[in-house]
């Protein structure tokens, strides 16, 4: 049987045992020359371990990879520009911090590392515990016990060394450099990325990241490239040396949260967030923490509203009688009572539900809670194809889809990103939650919170199972690399939170007063036309919204699209013009059954027969599903530069809705569920 | 053992916060367990599920103490904190609620008193409240020395 050959390369700090360990993989089988062109020595060796040839190569001894002396410089050429298979990175367990910022840089290297954890016999003697598994999940490397002047752990090394180097694809985590640092990272990768000579001979993330970093290396190649005077003009409206610190520092900040998470002993001290991590990135309890997080959240959101959504109701109910009271031209009354305060009552009357959301998202984002949650999810993001980073984004679609969507301009790698977006507006928006806390609150009762909780569970399971649906067909490939942001805990402060809230949430607020108000009118106004041949009077109360008017014609017209989900004219109308905006499908139910902005009167006429808790679920599940808002489409269209992918999703979306809700309705009638 | 305090309290509130979220559960798929009226127990799945996770994040710091390690004492942290926040979390329902009662007058709240709105989490959360005190210092001061 031929042989299979890999190239692997030798890595480490001065002083780690990385002779000693080259010698016992390799025995007498070695060649020392020179590396060319610099009189550093190079020592090469083999050996075959069961059916595959090896081939080892000792780079020089050295700290990191930044072009500092001409070690670093020999060392990181190698692994950049020969990307030998497997780079053995040999740590000294008694001094793990110091090792590991070589790892982060590695990392960045996109190579495929695993670590010879040396030393081992004297971190064990000293009894410092290290947690080889945690180190294995934070990093994303395969970590080896090694005591390489006693030739332990050879064997262990090399079988985990060709199964890496066999590996189909391989994750990788990165360091974050925060926010500001990581935007001009992205803005470099994206004028980078553009020299193909560069981008694909080099990872293009750490050729941004060097490039912020300062390194003379770097640059030189740069400088003769097409993009040399783009770069330039970016590097020269930041401070390098500022950089440079901040960087390191960073990369430090990232160690120092994953160094008590692997060894409890190697560091001085344990603080209240390393504790708080333990328990938080738990292998089994991380993600039932989270879920339990997320339905606290809901909670306040969903309960602790209601008085305050009657106080909202209050009010337009207050203002509908001002408007009937006081103004006697019947058109202009019935335009501003049974369309704008209706409409827009309808709407408005869950604002405090989507502060609330909002409020509870900057308390998690603020505690610095959220970010910890990004990284449990990434083992899960990544089986589902998609990125860690995508996670954030994914979270955000919660709020609302739009921002969402702008939010995955962070992901640079394409494929990783159009999946992100496709699948981005499965993710239940703040917007159709008045169509669940109505459907819900009429049918469901007082289960209406977990029916409403499943709806996003629901959400959530489409947006992952077509996440890999896609990655499985259309865009096939692995995704990038995860970055790592691990801040520290903060008690978040209620002022602090409470400005974001308002940031996002003022948002709601001018959709109210824009295209929510023109879609009402809109719906209104169709409503108010009688239908061809019918002989009554504009915007007159015995048309209005009633099979008589235009818009009953038009809900006839598509009523057999969805009468198989047992939806009615008026259903359809209504999520017809949800397409507007979600929110108008409850805005347009209001004018269309006569009930004006007053929910409970929508309620009761719903649950008198107008609907069962079948088509409710189904409504409900429909609503969640289909073509998402027009912004949203329109944000779809922008971010991918594409008509074909924008299409693709408004019809997967719908058909996927139509199925379900129709499932729903016909096998709940057959068992006789819930009439 | 300078731990045994918090192994003993760990195990105490994580069977409780278990149990009751176990009846939590049951009642939510409308199986009578006969013990929701008297123990004030909602039926309500979900939340019984994150009863059960913080149930599951007490015990865990039994597990981790009971085997010596130390830093087991992080899960006892943790499930206080969660725990704190989920008392939170249904005090504010209960502030909810007597919105509705006395501002709203809303007709569903006729005859509704004060011990409606009362919730395992919020008595059990007492346990946790307790806890946090005792071992104050910890939460406000960074650890120096494990
Ligand atoms: N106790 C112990 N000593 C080791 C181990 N590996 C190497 N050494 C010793 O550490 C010293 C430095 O090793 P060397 O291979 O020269 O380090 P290099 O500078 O990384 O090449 C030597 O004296 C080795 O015998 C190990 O796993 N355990």
């Amino acid at each position: 049987m031929e042989k299979k050959k890999i190239t692997i390369a030798l890595a480490g700090n001065p002083n780690v045992g990385k002779t000693t360990l080259f010698n016992a993989i390799t025995g007498a089988r070695q060649h020392v020359g020179n590396w060319p062109g610099v009189t550093v020595e190079k020592k090469t060796g083999k050996r075959t371990y069961k059916d595959t040839e090896i081939e080892v190569v000792d780079l020089p001894g050295t700290y990191s990879l930044t072009a500092y002396s001409i070690d670093e410089v020999v060392a990181r050429d190698y692994v950049v520009e020969e990307k030998p298979d497997v780079v053995v990175q040999i740590v000294d367990a008694t001094n793990l911090e110091r090792n590991l910022y070589l790892t982060t840089q590695l990392m960045e290297l996109g190579s495929r590392v695993v670590i010879a954890l040396n030393m081992w016999d004297l971190a064990e003697s000293r009894g410092d515990e290290i947690d080889t598994r945690k180190m294995e999940d934070f990093l994303e490397i395969p970590v080896v016990k090694t005591v390489a002047n006693r030739a332990e752990g050879i064997d262990a090394l090399l079988e985990e060394v060709v199964r890496e180097a066999d590996k189909g694809e391989h994750h990788e985590h990165e360091v974050s450099y925060g926010d500001d640092i990581e935007k001009k990272i992205i803005e470099l990768e994206k004028i980078v990325g553009k020299d193909s000579a560069l981008s694909g001979k080099y990872p293009v993330r750490w050729l941004s990241v060097k490039l912020l970093d300062g390194d003379e290396n770097i640059l030189e190649k740069i400088e003769g490239s097409s993009v040399a005077t783009q770069v330039n003009s970016v590097l020269s409206t930041i401070k390098k040396e500022d950089y440079e610190a901040a960087m390191a520092e960073k990369r430090y900040e990232t160690i120092n949260t994953v160094l008590p998470q692997v060894c409890v002993k190697c560091i001085k001290g344990v603080t209240f967030s390393d504790m708080i991590d333990r328990a938080v990135t738990n292998k089994y309890l991380g993600i039932p923490i989270f879920l339990a997080m997320m339905w606290a959240a809901f909670e306040v959101t969903f309960t602790v509203a209601t008085p305050l959504m009657e106080f909202v109701d209050m009010f337009f109910g207050w203002l509908a009688g001002v408007v009937a009271g006081s103004i006697t031209n019947p058109v202009l009354g019935s335009l501003l009572g049974d369309g704008i305060v209706a409409g827009v009552g309808a709407v408005m009357i869950f604002l405090p539900n989507i502060l609330l959301l909002f409020l509870m998202i900057s308390l998690l984002e603020d505690s610095g809670y959220m970010a910890r949650a990004a990284f449990v999810m990434d083992k899960l993001m990544y089986k589902i194809g998609l990125n860690g980073r995508s996670f954030i984004p994914l979270l955000m679609g919660f709020g609302c889809n739009v921002p969402a969507i702008m939010a995955t301009r962070t992901i640079e790698d394409e494929k990783d990103r159009l999946v992100t977006i496709l699948v981005n507006p499965f993710i239940s928006c703040g917007a159709r939650l008045p169509v669940y806390l109505m459907l819900a609150g009429a049918f469901f009762g007082r289960q209406a919170g977990s029916v409403i909780f499943g709806i996003y569970i629901l959400g959530i399971i489409v947006a992952i199972l077509s996440a890999k649906l896609i990655r499985g067909t259309v865009l096939k490939g692995k995704p990038s690399p995860f970055i790592m942001e691990l801040p520290p805990y903060r008690l978040p402060t209620l002022k602090a939170s409470a400005i974001h809230m308002w940031e996002k949430g003022s948002i709601y607020l001018k959709k109210a007063g824009t295209i929510i108000l023109a879609g009402v009118v809109f719906v209104w106004l169709l409503s108010a036309i009688p239908a061809p041949g019918v002989d009554a009077a504009f915007a007159s109360e015995e048309i209005l919204g009633t099979e008589d008017s235009l818009i009953g014609v038009l809900g006839h017209i598509i009523e057999p699209l969805v009468a198989p989900l047992g939806f009615d004219w008026k259903v359809a109308v209504a999520l017809v013009f949800g397409f507007i905006a979600k929110e108008i499908v409850i805005g347009s139910m209001g004018v269309l059954y006569g009930t004006g902005e007053d929910e409970d009167a929508l309620a009761e006429i719903l649950t008198a027969g107008a609907m069962n808790p079948l088509t409710a679920l189904g409504l409900m599940v429909f609503t969640l599903l289909y073509v998402p808002c027009i912004a949203c489409v329109g944000v779809v269209k922008k971010e991918t530069g594409s008509w074909k992918w924008t299409l693709f999703m408004v019809a997967y979306g719908t058909t996927l809705a139509w199925i379900a809700a129709f499932l729903i309705y016909r096998i709940g009638t057959a068992i006789g569920w819930g009439l | 053992m300078a731990n045994t305090n918090k192994m003993i309290f760990a195990m105490v509130v994580g069977i409780l916060y278990v149990v009751f979220g176990i009846l939590k559960m049951l009642e939510g798929f409308g199986i009578e367990t006969g013990l929701a009226e008297s123990l004030l127990i909602p039926g309500d799945f979900f939340g019984g599920f994150c009863f059960v996770v913080i149930g599951a994040v007490f015990l865990y710091a039994v597990k981790e103490l009971s085997a010596g390690v130390h830093m087991g004492v992080s899960y006892v942290y943790v499930g206080i904190l969660m725990s704190l926040v989920f008392m939170a979390v249904y005090l504010l329902v209960m502030g909810a609620d007597l919105l509705m009662f006395y501002a709203v007058k809303s007709e569903d709240y006729e005859g509704w008193r004060i011990i409606d709105s009362m919730r395992p989490g919020i008595y059990l959360g007492l346990l946790s409240l307790i806890g946090y005190f005792y071992w104050k210092d910890r939460f406000t001061t960074e650890m120096t020395k494990v």
